[in-house]
């Protein structure tokens, strides 16, 4: 029996003893949602005049109406694949053509409460739609900016008006170069996308969501993180796609996680909470979860700010150095807030002997993360790319440094706005939740945690997802954003990802846009 | 108190400076960044050479990044920089770098000869091409040196214009140098884009010199290997900006009569800014360093605190450490605090100050923040001459010791005493002053003869054991008329395979040797051991080292020195690595690395000789013993080490069997991520010991520095010495940990460790100081800090306070549990092999209290964190 037939072990022992379970494959597989009734953008409302004559289900181009074999009737559509009245256009349209006027569309007024500003619920459906399907988002849903009203929503893509010739899709490189010191023997990793998962720790984390992050990693030949609650053992079938994170608590961190890992994580601060450390919540500090930790089962853990070996840039150093010392060949990447001096926090990183310089900005964070925090402290991450890209090329030391950075990125159109505006790449977050089904409420740290099963510790919610639902989705979600990135290179003429560095000249904000017609 | 002649001085002192204020938003600037960095210093009884601050500064190389290194020297001889005593001490030193070398005329046009008298001028001297000194990255500026006096009437005018009559002639005479520099750097640094010129220094016996570069470049290319001074120190800076093209912005900055050298960095820079600039004060070089100094010389020269109030303005007694302090000083430091709280350096920072006191001789002054976020150690050897020091890092001072005792044999190489300071405690000293101090003689132009004198900041005096002396080592070892006693007590030992009882004869019998006798004696077991018993001789003589016994007129580390040396004998006979020869032991040294190789039959212990090997990285021994472990090798020792990072960590899981013996000066994060090893440190640890241990044993022969145990899962460890601040903080699972001395602050803080009843974690404090001489004496507090088992959720403290001086106010989360049967059931075990180890008798010295054999429940406390279900402790105590 191969992996690909059989249902991916939910228990630990179980995968342990199957490593064959580890293989996972780069392909797009459809992942519908796991709910009967996704929502949607639209809602249709089937009246009772309908006959089922199935003429709906005929011309429908995009699934909404079903009529599966051996059922008498059409089904309840799937109205959150309905892309609306645009649909007229296309004389396909089911409401204009139903012989007894039975079907009616409406937007669905539950879809507009979705989400906040910033991930306005199109971003959320598009998300959805691609982690189901593994193609670019349908063109009802505006799927490349939100709504926050600045920031990488108020910039767009200067285009040029024809496409250079010459250029072929195919061609385009989206690989990142992890390090790129110059005389240094640590291992030159590269990665497919120029984007890896972020840190979410086993405790805040549902496990089989954790696994799922990191089987995607593996597939695209990117990286996951382990975050700060230690490196179950589930992982280590994984451990080349697994960044082992030390963070100020320390929580699991002991020299074997620390010698597995090609890339080991120095989290200095998030760009949610700078000057705070992680925070788990009691109920959410499960046996399990405790255990792994070491900790007091049903107590809240909060992480200290800063490490308390740290106060400085020669502690910094030797802090790394300590790390070097025990995994000779991992990468050390330094992943710090966005305070107002965050270009020397990053020349300092460097200095120290950091590959990676990972800064993360104020829009990310999940529930836990105090709204005080959130919203008020770190530097958005707009700002700090364009500051430190332009402070480290000017002191010479721009093409040793990997920039990666964080904290609100959302959808392929971020990552090439931060890509374009300095950064070498992004890490991703949020996205990767919502492509599993979060819809943002927030209540991500209290109680048994989130009711769709994604954050919680619950061993009842925990059953709500499965390994290969998950993976799936995330595999056909960095499907996706890399189509969409080549989409955008390819339109821009760049050959690739690393040629798109710095490169603002392509890049337009609307703010400044209205300026210039002013004064014209 | 204010008497209205000091106030108006102060006054008038500020108003007079009104017009140094720049032009425009000048505090706006953002502050240079740096990160912290590595400081050292030292005072000394005689003038030693420059080239004895290059040992330490190498030490600490990795503290810095080469881009800004800088020394000060204070109490200079006179013959060395080619001036009389009279002037030396009279005059002010006026020091500018010259950073355009075409400024110089310009510079003494406008800003000296008008107003100074000149006895002496001219361009310092420097080796020939700045690339032959290997460690300079920029040319460093060629530096104009002037004594000289203010003239008379340029004198007179000023005071009377700035309205300063009612100060004394010196004090005018100060402000007006103050001031001229001050206008100077204004000119030619700081107001204009281009940066010409700067005053390095302007006071009276004392100098700084700085380069972009490592500190020990200052010495050499600026000639001063040979200049000798009473007072030098040193700073390796760590900018953060790649390119500095000049050393303005390094340490030490200059106030009046005193350098100051820091370490941190502020998070109130700008807070400070303006509390300075309301008084009329400008950072000119935009550093929190240059800050720092100018908030010195503003209390001491115009509000005239004295020395322990400054520290206490700069960094504040608070909580605990406050309701400690006798009444009085409570009324005096809150007074202190009201006016100077919001001009007091918040966040990690660590001091030396270098001061002439003139008629008093001169000051190095120490001191941290509150907290103590800095690392820093202070040591001190007293003897024909003493010397006191102060160093980021440990090695550092020994390095120095070293360097100083090589070529000078008054001096030892290692410090009759080390220790730590918080700066806002009010039991530890706070803050250390090492006053070199002339005593009689020596005025009308010869040298006076200075005694050292070390205080805390409330003026009480650190001794070391009186009646003792110092070793001279420079004296030929003859034999003793004792030496067939002595050689049969090696034998018979030798025969049994005693380790044990050849220390016992050393630990009875060493108040009763000369020092010729116990070189003889050491060097006696060394030579025989050396070829058939290593192993043996190791241990005998390690133990020798490690345990405190009376030593009679001699001083400790003396005895140590000597025990030490035979240990170095029986290490050096040992053969190579690559070499011929049988023995248990293979040396390794950094010249052989290449050749390592895996333990051949009958070899157990491998000798790893750090001389020459880097303190981090993969030219680091304790990368090369990781290497060896993998190869066979079981038991690894290390010595020589001068800050070695990272000993006994990066070995992986499951090391059981593996031993590692670290001696001299291990550094940071030593048995960091250990699982299963063991690890004995012959000496004091350093910082970050043990961070993220999981199981295994450390055993310390002395004190460890901050974050003890940070985030540990396991392990056992013994302490014979103190922690110093946030031990154990963040820890989990099931440490175990004997603390005999006590802890700073923070102790075990969010400590997670489950119920130590049912297999989880605990410390036990037991608050003694095993005295020089074996005298095992219980500290008046056994924790004197506050936080004790803060936030935590698990595990638990156990304190030997018999006179119940543990206060509620001391925890912060936590309760006192009831003592039980149960509790003393388990840590029984821990104590009795702390005594095995230390020599710590449960009986005789941890449950006897005045002589009185107590109960563990009444001389043991509880420290749990707080509970509904369980016991509390009660009052009475049960007997």
């Amino acid at each position: 029996m191969t992996a690909a037939t059989k249902t991916i072990p939910q228990q630990a022992e179980e995968f342990l003893s199957h490593p064959d379970f580890a293989e996972v494959q780069r392909v797009v597989r459809n992942a519908p949602p796991r709910y009967r009734n996704e929502m949607g953008k639209y809602s249709i409302h089937r009246a009772s005049t309908c006959v089922s004559c199935g003429k709906c289900v005929e011309i429908c181009q995009y699934g909404v109406h079903t009529k599966p074999e051996g059922y008498r009737q059409v089904i309840r559509p799937f109205d959150y694949k309905c892309i609306g009245p645009e649909c007229e256009k296309s004389g396909r349209f089911c409401i204009a053509n139903c012989p007894q006027h039975a079907l009616s569309l409406d937007e669905n007024p539950v879809f507009k409460t979705l989400g906040d500003c910033r991930w306005t619920p199109d971003l959320l459906a598009s998300n959805w739609i691609m982690a189901e399907t593994g193609r670019q988002p349908p063109k009802h849903l505006e799927s490349q900016t939100g709504n926050s009203g600045g920031g990488f929503d108020r910039l767009r893509f200067v285009f040029p008006d024809k496409i250079p010739s010459g250029l072929r899709r195919e061609d385009i490189s989206t690989e990142l170069l992890l390090n790129k010191r110059k005389n240094d023997s640590r291992p030159k990793i590269k990665i497919d996308v120029p984007w890896y998962g972020g840190g979410m720790s086993f405790g805040s984390t549902n496990i089989r969501a954790q696994l799922a992050k990191v089987r995607a990693a593996k597939a695209w030949n990117t990286f996951s993180c382990t975050g700060e609650g230690g490196y179950p053992e589930r992982f280590i079938p994984y451990k080349d796609y697994m960044i082992t994170q030390v963070a100020t608590g320390l929580f699991g961190v002991r020299e074997e996680t620390i010698q597995r890992a090609r890339i080991v994580e120095f989290k200095y601060a998030q760009g949610a909470k700078p000057g705070l450390g992680g925070h788990l919540l009691g109920d959410k500090n499960t046996p399990a979860v405790a255990a792994m930790r070491e900790a007091v089962v049903g107590t809240s853990l909060f992480s200290p700010f800063p490490f308390h070996s740290v106060y400085s840039i020669e502690d910094h150093k030797k802090h790394l150095d300590w790390i070097a010392h025990v995994n000779r060949t991992a990468l050390l990447s330094a992943k710090v807030s966005t305070p107002n001096d965050v270009e020397m926090v990053a020349v300092g990183s460097y200095c120290a002997g950091a590959h990676i310089v990972h800064m993360d900005g104020s829009y990310g964070g999940t529930g836990a993360a105090p709204n005080i925090a959130k919203k008020n402290i770190a530097m958005p991450i707009e700002y700090a790319i364009s500051n430190v890209h332009q402070f480290l090329v000017a002191e010479g030391v721009r093409d040793e440094v990997t920039l990666i950075v964080s904290g609100g990125i959302r959808n392929p159109w971020d990552i090439a706005k931060a890509i374009a505006m300095g950064a070498d790449g992004v890490v991703m977050g949020t996205a990767e939740l919502v492509a599993l089904g979060c819809i943002r409420c927030g209540c991500c740290e209290s109680g048994r945690g989130c009711a769709r099963g994604i954050c919680t510790t619950d061993d009842e919610l925990l059953q709500l997802l499965t390994v290969d639902w998950c993976t799936q989705r995330l595999i056909n979600l960095h499907t996706a954003f890399r189509e969409c990135l080549v989409d955008i290179l390819y339109r821009l003429g760049i050959e690739s990802v690393a040629a798109l560095r710095g490169r603002t000249d392509v890049l337009m904000h609307l703010d400044y846009q209205n300026d210039k017609d002013r004064k014209q | 108190m204010n008497s209205p002649v000091s106030f108006d001085g102060a006054e008038a002192l500020i108003r007079s400076r009104k017009d140094l204020r720049p032009q425009g938003d000048w505090f706006l600037a953002p502050p240079e960044e740096e990160g912290g960095c590595g400081v050292t210093g030292f005072a000394c009884t005689i003038p030693v050479r420059g080239k004895h601050i290059y040992e330490p500064s190498i030490q600490m190389r990795n503290r810095g990044n080469g881009k800004g290194g800088g020394i000060a020297a204070c109490g200079l001889a006179p013959e060395d920089f080619g001036v009389s005593r009279s002037v030396l001490e009279e005059d002010y030193c006026l020091q500018v770098a010259l950073l355009d070398s075409n400024a110089r005329g310009e510079v003494e046009k406008e800003a000296i000869a008008p107003y100074f008298t000149i006895d002496q001028g001219g361009i310092i001297p420097t080796v020939k091409d700045f690339r032959d000194v290997p460690l300079l990255q920029v040319r460093p500026p060629d530096v104009a040196r002037y004594f000289v006096r203010v003239k008379q009437d340029v004198l007179q005018k000023f005071a009377e214009e700035k309205k300063l009559t009612g100060l004394a002639p010196r004090e005018i005479e100060d402000e007006f140098v103050f001031q001229n520099s001050s206008k100077l750097n204004n000119k030619f640094y700081a107001s204009l884009g281009e940066k010409r010129a700067f005053v390095l220094s302007h006071a009276r016996n004392l100098i700084i010199l700085k380069v972009v570069g490592f500190a020990e470049a200052v010495v050499q290319y600026y000639c001063l290997e040979d200049s000798r001074a009473h007072v030098w120190i040193a700073h390796q800076r760590y900018p953060t900006r790649g390119r500095v093209w000049h050393p303005g912005g390094c340490h030490p900055f200059i106030g009046m009569n005193e350098a100051l050298v820091h370490n941190g960095d502020f998070a109130n820079y700008h807070s400070v800014c303006e509390y300075l600039a309301q008084r009329n004060l400008f950072p000119q070089f935009l550093t929190d360093t240059e800050a720092s100094i100018m908030l010195f010389d503003l209390m001491n020269r115009a509000y005239k605190y004295p020395v322990e109030y400054i520290i206490e303005s700069l960094a504040p007694t608070t909580e605990l450490d406050f309701d400690r302090l006798p009444e009085e000083k409570q009324r005096v430091y809150k007074e202190i605090q009201a006016a100077q709280i919001h001009a007091s350096p918040d966040g990690p920072w660590f001091f030396i100050i270098a001061r002439n006191l003139m008629e008093k001789g001169f000051q190095l002054l120490g001191i941290t923040d509150t907290a103590m976020l800095r690392p820093q150690v202070f040591a001190l050897q007293e003897g024909e001459v003493s010397i006191g020091l102060i160093c980021s890092e440990k090695q550092a001072i020994d390095a120095t010791l070293a360097s100083l005792a090589r070529e000078d044999s008054r001096f030892s190489p290692i410090a009759d005493m080390y220790w730590n300071a918080r700066g806002g405690s009010s039991t530890d000293g706070g803050a250390f002053l090492l006053n070199v101090v002339p005593s009689g003689n020596g005025h009308n132009g010869t040298s006076p003869d200075y005694t050292l004198n070390v205080t805390n900041k409330f003026g009480q005096q650190v001794k070391t054991r009186p009646g003792q002396t110092h070793c001279d080592f420079s004296r030929p070892v003859t034999i003793p008329s004792s030496k067939d006693a002595d050689a049969a007590v090696i034998s018979r030992a030798m025969e049994q395979n005693n380790p044990q009882a050849l220390y016992e004869h050393v630990r009875e019998n060493t108040h009763t040797m000369d020092y010729n006798r116990l070189r003889w004696f050491a060097s006696e077991i060394a030579t025989r051991c050396a070829k058939d018993a290593p192993a043996f001789g190791i241990q005998a003589l390690s133990l020798a080292i490690d345990r405190r016994y009376p030593t009679g007129d001699k001083k400790r580390s003396s005895v140590v020195a000597t025990l030490r040396g035979g240990l170095e004998t029986i290490f050096r006979s040992q053969p190579a690595i690559g070499g011929e020869g049988a023995s248990t032991c293979r040396r390794i040294t950094f010249d052989t690395r290449a050749m390592l190789r895996g333990p051949q039959e009958g070899e157990t212990t491998l000798l790893v000789d750090a001389t020459g090997f880097q303190p981090e990285g993969s030219e680091c021994d304790a990368y090369l013993a990781v290497d060896a472990y993998k190869l066979g090798w079981r038991h690894i020792i290390h010595y020589n080490s001068r800050g070695t990072r990272f000993h006994a960590a990066g070995f992986g899981p499951a090391t059981d069997g593996l031993r590692i013996d670290c001696y001299d000066n291990p550094g940071d994060y030593l048995g960091s991520g250990i699982d299963g090893l063991e690890a004995y440190v012959h000496g004091n640890a350093q910082d970050q010991l043990c961070q993220i241990s999981k199981r295994g044993k450390v055993v310390v022969y002395g004190d460890v520095g901050q974050t003890f145990l940070y985030g540990a899962k396991g392990g056992d460890i013994y302490v014979m010495g103190n922690a110093a601040g946030r031990p154990m903080i963040n820890a989990v699972g099931k440490p175990k940990v004997v603390i005999n001395g006590t802890a700073l602050d923070f102790l075990a803080e969010s400590f997670m460790a489950g119920d130590p009843l049912t297999g989880g974690g605990f410390a036990i404090v037991n608050g003694l100081r095993v005295e020089d001489n074996g005298d095992i004496v219980a500290l008046d507090l056994p924790y004197p800090g506050s936080n004790l088992l803060s936030l935590a959720s698990g595990g638990a403290i156990y304190v030997r306070d018999p006179n119940r001086t543990l206060i509620s106010e001391q925890l912060n989360g936590g309760m006192f549990g009831r003592f039980t049967n149960e509790d003393w059931k388990l840590i029984l075990p821990y104590l009795q092999e702390n005594e095995r180890l230390f020599d710590i008798g449960i009986e005789r010295d941890l449950l006897t209290v005045k002589g009185i054999a107590r109960k563990p429940a009444a001389v043991y406390r509880k420290v749990m964190p707080k509970s509904k279900t369980a016991d509390a402790e009660t009052e009475e105590v049960g007997e």
